[in-house]
């Protein structure tokens, strides 16, 4: 780029333009990492996308009807946006961090104060339309094992639970704290971890609406006051309960320390009481505690 | 990894020899206990090693048929939530425009239409349908049980 040279007057016509200038971009090459390792053909099937047959991790997912997912798409899906319409609804502003002011330009490029009241911004509410339908994105299965931290190979058999009921490999959790009347070191793995979504997500309502939870004699419901007001929505499952899933009755010998279960519903619905709706219509019972 | 410029690992034997071990009659034992065993088992259930399928080989003309095939169903995929976008898009302007007339015709019903339905919820009688419904699939004069309290 030559757009800071000045013109200057002369006889030759190509003489300034040829002049060595500087360049007004930025060197941005410099920055960018490139992994020419990757770039080999040797690599070649491995940067292909999963749902390739040529890939080396291709696994065929839709191999059989999806009925959770269908009956939302059916008739879930109209009643929801039915039952969330309001007319006349705005966008219902968060909290938001604040700046400082304008007038001085120390503060034009400060770090924005924090939001009114609270110490962390809260999100936008947005009416109920027919391309924000609520629906459940994903579960997030956790298993906390306390034992685990005195005899670690009893995480082990955590996290094969946890991926026997889920069908998905869990990710180890690690203790975060110091708390050493309990025996909590930082770092100590202490059970497992699994996001589900799509396929598995659905399996695991079903066996859960129908299997598991009937077959509870002291489960109430889902606690009316449960959610963390952006509409993602938990509860637990006791070491007893978790007998119930048909992957670890049928081999209770296999298993015998199981741990309870940690289960949140990640849902787009904004708040909870729109998220309780769409768990309620999925087929679990609430109560107020 | 494997590399054959390297030393073999056993000294004293050159490479290429076989090491043999020293006989036992019967079958051999084990020295792990059985639950240390049974937590081997656990572990190797969880890794992914020696359970990844083997790569299908296609032949040209199999890849053909078979992206043919994914190809076409994803087409009906995109056509079929297309299609039920539309359908909800036309069920909101329609609910959008009753509103509406509402609005003109009986704002006291209006605000009665209008209002907030909190802690709703669908009946757990509901379910999600089965390939075997039973006999009698709705029960049409049900009345829920009274609480209690």
């Amino acid at each position: 780029m030559s757009l800071n040279k000045v013109f200057i007057r002369q006889f030759s016509g190509s003489g300034a333009v040829l002049r060595a200038g500087y360049s007004t971009v930025q060197p941005v090459h410099h920055l960018v990492k490139v992994n020419k390792a990757a770039l080999k053909p040797l690599y070649q099937g491995v940067l292909l996308p999963k749902d390739d047959i040529k890939s080396v991790s291709f696994k065929p997912t839709e191999i059989s009807q999806d009925r959770v997912a269908e009956h939302y798409q059916n008739t879930l899906k109209s009643d929801l946006l039915l039952h969330n319409y309001e007319h006349g609804a705005t966008t219902l502003k968060g909290n938001k961090k604040r700046s400082w002011g304008e007038d001085s330009p120390y503060k034009l490029y400060r770090n924005l104060k924090k939001p009114k009241g609270v110490s962390r911004p809260s999100k936008d509410v947005h009416p109920i339309r027919y391309d924000n339908v609520p629906e459940v994105e994903s579960i997030v299965i956790q298993s906390y094992n306390k034992d685990a931290l005195d005899e670690s190979w009893l995480n082990i058999s955590t996290r094969l639970q946890l991926a026997q009921i889920t069908n998905v490999k869990p990710k180890q959790i690690y203790s975060k704290a110091n708390i050493l009347p309990w025996r909590v070191r930082q770092g100590k793995p202490c059970g497992g971890k699994v996001e589900i979504t799509g396929r598995d997500m659905t399996q695991f309502i079903s066996t859960l609406t129908e299997l598991v939870l009937p077959r509870i004699r002291t489960f109430q419901g889902i606690k009316n006051t449960s959610g963390d007001s952006n509409g993602n929505i938990t509860f637990g499952l006791d070491p007893e309960d978790v007998k119930g899933f048909p992957e670890i009755e049928n081999f209770q010998e296999l298993f015998p320390n199981l741990s309870g279960l940690q289960i949140t519903f990640k849902t787009n619905a904004g708040t909870d009481e729109r998220a309780r709706t769409l768990l309620s219509s999925l087929g679990f019972p609430f109560y107020n505690p | 990894m494997f590399n054959p410029f390297r030393p073999s690992t056993i000294s004293g034997f050159p490479s290429g020899s076989v090491v043999l071990k020293t006989f036992v009659r019967g079958k051999r034992q084990s020295t792990q206990s059985a639950s240390t065993k049974k937590v081997v088992n656990q572990l190797s259930a969880l890794s992914a090693s020696r359970k990844q399928p083997k790569l299908l080989n296609l032949c040209n003309e199999d890849l053909i048929k078979h992206r043919t095939i994914v190809n076409a169903w994803k087409m009906f995929k995109r056509r079929e939530e297309q299609r039920r976008h539309n359908q909800l898009k036309k069920q909101y302007k329609s609910i959008y425009n009753a509103m509406e007339d509402l609005k003109q015709t009986s704002p006291k019903l209006f605000e009665l239409a209008n209002a907030k339905e909190e802690g709703k919820r669908f009946p757990l009688e509901m379910r999600v349908p089965t390939d075997f419904p039973p006999t009698q699939p709705w029960v049409y004069n049900y009345s829920p049980k009274k609480e209690t309290k």
